[in-house]
């Protein structure tokens, strides 16, 4: 390795035993709940309520008496003060900062995010880019959503590594696919940072211009894509298909959850130095031990900018138990979907990731767009709908899918093809039944 | 060495001017006026030909440069695709322009700014060090502004509308593109935009808004809309002035010319130099917007350049 590697390169933290992660967490939590209590009128509020005086927090266990809150919470928070800024950030005025939204899909908010947030955030970050194969002297593809925290982050960790940077012009709508492609023929990253759907438009456009996607890649040793699950094969097929090193999955939210996978693909690990997981039971609130399903609930651990403490991110996710090939010992996790797109059928809750687990099985079927319908009534069959592979007899594979999905999620099937799922559904994964007969009309 | 000399001295290094300048002796030019008549134009057409040639390079007007550097596809429609790469230095006095236009329309400490565009449009991506790598200080740092960007998608109007409520900008940059539709949902919610921001500044590479459908927009949203006039592939700004309606811009920062067509029009094609720009030298380089340049001796602004557009 050589010196400036070396200066880079993570620190131990990443193997520290359990026990002294637990330690550092409740360090922090109690740090920042004395911090939140005192300068934040957001928290002050909602702890007294809840009659939960900081100071007795003393196991990570205690935490569980603080009432987690979720979008909703924050949305009906700023509709009332009519601000962005309500009481869940720490404002510093000498601290520089920018104010970034998160995505809209449950309603758009607000994070102050000053330099400090920054500084830390992006350092942490840094890991998940070395792991990924990050080094200096390369060049990396960056998208420039300048809305989102994540741009905010990679900015810092770009200059911490020393890596030349093109940014594609536009955004990761389906329409400027044809630009990050030119932008990947012409600059020839090392590394490209990208939205998965984005990642799965180049393939489109690729198609539509007769173009190699491992040609277009050529250059690429490693992708960091984010923004939606990928399921084992689905990775295993765009790394043959794309000709690349490795594909690397990233998850997390704006509000402050990170975990990445490293090069073991066996789950993501959560970036315990920024933030803190719970898996909760949806119904009760009591945390969940690892292996089962639950909804993920976050607390930040940076005392700059947006706070959130015990924030429900309405994701259904799983700590997965055990430990990791790669030997890191910060936990791993694995999230499905939003919490709002879990079906229940004939008493099965499944979210589209289980149904593309199943379809993964089938090598035509592999990264083909697919959406399942709600019905608005109780649903006794899974109701999917797919594009029509390139190749195969369309009886026979509907005939495996539907033996697939009965013996992996106990469900009968009904299944229809289309030439193209229609454009506004593109990445969305669940419809309702009135919209997919008005489409059929 | 005058600093005609240096700028030529410097895009020589460069595979477009190397061709482009052969044969000239750059020691021979001394003032602007035997730059502009020696110098031949650079075309966009020009630019994307190069590109094509070069292809070993990502940019034909590319020289050496210390460090690593940010590298942005531009906003036009060429086959090839053309870049500019700018380093700390370039990124720093780049910046100062913007800070210089933010100015101009009254943005100061303290004050909100909102910019509705694309994260790789030179609005956002000065804006603020947290979005740009090797960006030492975003025109926000510099002038103590807090500032929010959205992709500039006419779809995404209702996120401005939220930005616009929630955030109470001083001032809205928006794409020429998206104001028809920030105004039709302004309208559906019913909202006086007054009371949100003060200001509406539009901007889009290598074009502007007519005074036409200035007038119309300003009626219809019932705050000032003001001008920007970007020309990306020469890094160059210019702010409407809200005393005078001209454009202003740094008069250390750029050399601007019209270039005659012979045909006694009141506007000619603005050509720009470029005195700042180090990884990619701009020389003379013949814009698709048209203008005509005006003493300099507005109040707000006595000794800037000013053009009439």
């Amino acid at each position: 390795m050589k010196n400036g590697e070396r200066r880079l390169a993570p620190d131990a933290m990443d193997r520290w035993p359990e026990e002294r992660l637990a330690k550092f967490h409740l360090h922090k939590i109690r740090q920042l709940l004395r911090h939140v209590y005192r300068q934040l009128p957001f928290y002050r509020q909602r702890l007294a309520r809840a009659k939960v005086d900081p100071e007795q927090v003393k196991t990570l266990g205690d935490l569980a008496r603080i009432p987690t809150f979720s979008k909703q919470d924050v949305l009906q928070e700023i509709r009332r003060q009519g601000r962005f800024d309500f009481g869940l950030e720490t404002i510093a005025r000498r601290d520089p900062a920018v104010l970034c939204m998160t995505s809209g899909t449950l309603g758009s908010s607000f994070l102050y995010l000053p330099r400090k947030w920054r500084a830390l955030r992006g350092d942490s970050l840094l890991r998940a880019y070395w792991w990924a194969g990050l080094r200096p002297g390369m060049r990396m593809l960056m998208a420039a959503p300048a809305w989102h925290s994540l741009a905010v982050q990679e900015s810092r960790l770009i200059e911490r590594v020393g890596v030349s940077t093109v940014v594609p012009w536009g955004t990761f709508l389906p329409r400027n696919a044809g630009n990050f492609i030119d932008t990947i023929s012409d600059a020839k990253p090392d590394f490209v940072s990208i939205f998965l759907p984005m990642l799965f438009a180049i393939l489109a456009e690729c198609r539509r211009r007769g173009a190699k996607p491992a040609t277009v890649f050529k250059s690429v040793q490693s992708i960091l894509a984010v923004g939606a699950p990928m399921t084992p094969r689905s990775r295993q097929q765009l790394v043959r298909e794309l000709g690349v090193g490795d594909i690397f999955e990233g998850l997390g939210n704006p509000e402050g959850l990170t975990a990445m996978e490293c090069a073991s693909h066996c789950g993501h690990h959560i970036f315990v130095d920024c933030c803190f997981v719970e898996i909760v039971d949806p119904k009760s609130g009591a945390p969940l031990p690892a292996g089962q399903r639950g909804n993920v609930v976050i607390t930040t651990l940076i005392p700059h900018g947006s706070i959130f403490l015990r924030y429900d991110t309405e994701d259904l996710g799983t700590i997965l138990p055990g430990a990791c090939a790669c030997g890191k010992s910060w936990p791993r996790m694995e999230v499905y979907d939003r919490r709002a797109n879990e079906l229940q059928i004939s008493g099965q809750r499944i979210v589209p990731y289980d149904v593309r687990v199943c379809l993964d099985e089938l090598p035509e079927l592999v990264n083909l767009p697919f959406a399942v319908v709600r019905g608005k009534n109780k649903m006794d069959r899974l109701t999917l709908l797919m594009q029509k592979p390139a190749s195969g007899n369309l009886e026979e594979i509907r005939v495996r899918i539907a033996n697939l999905l009965r013996k992996q999620l106990n469900v009968e099937a009904t299944q229809e093809w289309a030439e193209e799922l229609p454009q506004r559904w593109k990445g969305v994964t669940v419809i309702e039944e009135k919209d997919w007969r008005g489409a059929r009309v | 060495m005058n600093r005609i000399q240096r700028l030529l001295q410097r895009a020589a290094k460069a595979s477009l001017y190397r061709k482009k300048f052969a044969g000239l002796k750059p020691r021979a030019l001394r003032d602007l006026r035997s730059f502009s008549a020696t110098i031949p134009p650079t075309r966009l057409e020009e630019l994307a030909a190069e590109t094509l040639k070069s292809a070993a390079s990502l940019s034909p007007r590319l020289c050496a440069g210390r460090g690593p550097r940010a590298i942005f596809q531009l906003e036009y429609d060429t086959q090839p695709a053309l870049y500019l790469a700018l380093d700390r230095a370039d990124l720093r006095r780049y910046v100062e322009v913007l800070k210089f236009c933010w100015s101009l329309v009254g943005l100061r400490k303290g004050d909100r700014v909102a910019i509705f565009d694309y994260g790789t449009s030179p609005l956002s991506y000065l804006a603020a060090s947290s979005f740009t790598p090797y960006l030492d200080r975003g025109a926000a740092d510099l002038l103590g502004c807090l500032p929010i960007c959205n992709d500039g998608v006419a779809n995404m109007s209702p996120r401005a509308v939220e930005i616009l409520r929630y955030v109470r900008p001083r001032v809205f940059f928006i794409r020429h593109d998206c104001l028809h539709a920030l105004a039709m949902e302004i309208e559906r919610q019913g909202l006086r935009l007054a009371d949100y921001t003060q200001a509406l500044v539009a901007a889009e590479n290598e074009s502007l808004l007519s005074d036409a459908e200035r007038s119309s927009f300003e009626k219809r949203l019932g705050v000032p809309i003001y001008r920007l006039l970007r020309i990306d592939a020469a890094m160059f700004l210019a702010m409407e002035c809200p005393r005078c309606r001209m454009l202003h811009t740094r008069r250390d920062s750029y050399f601007v010319e019209t270039l005659a067509e012979g045909n006694d029009a009141a506007e000619n094609p603005l050509v720009i130099t470029n005195w700042f720009a180090r990884n990619s030298p701009t020389v003379r380089y013949l814009s698709q917007v048209r203008g005509s340049l005006k003493p300099s001796g507005c109040p707000r602004g006595p000794k800037d350049l000013r053009i009439a557009v």
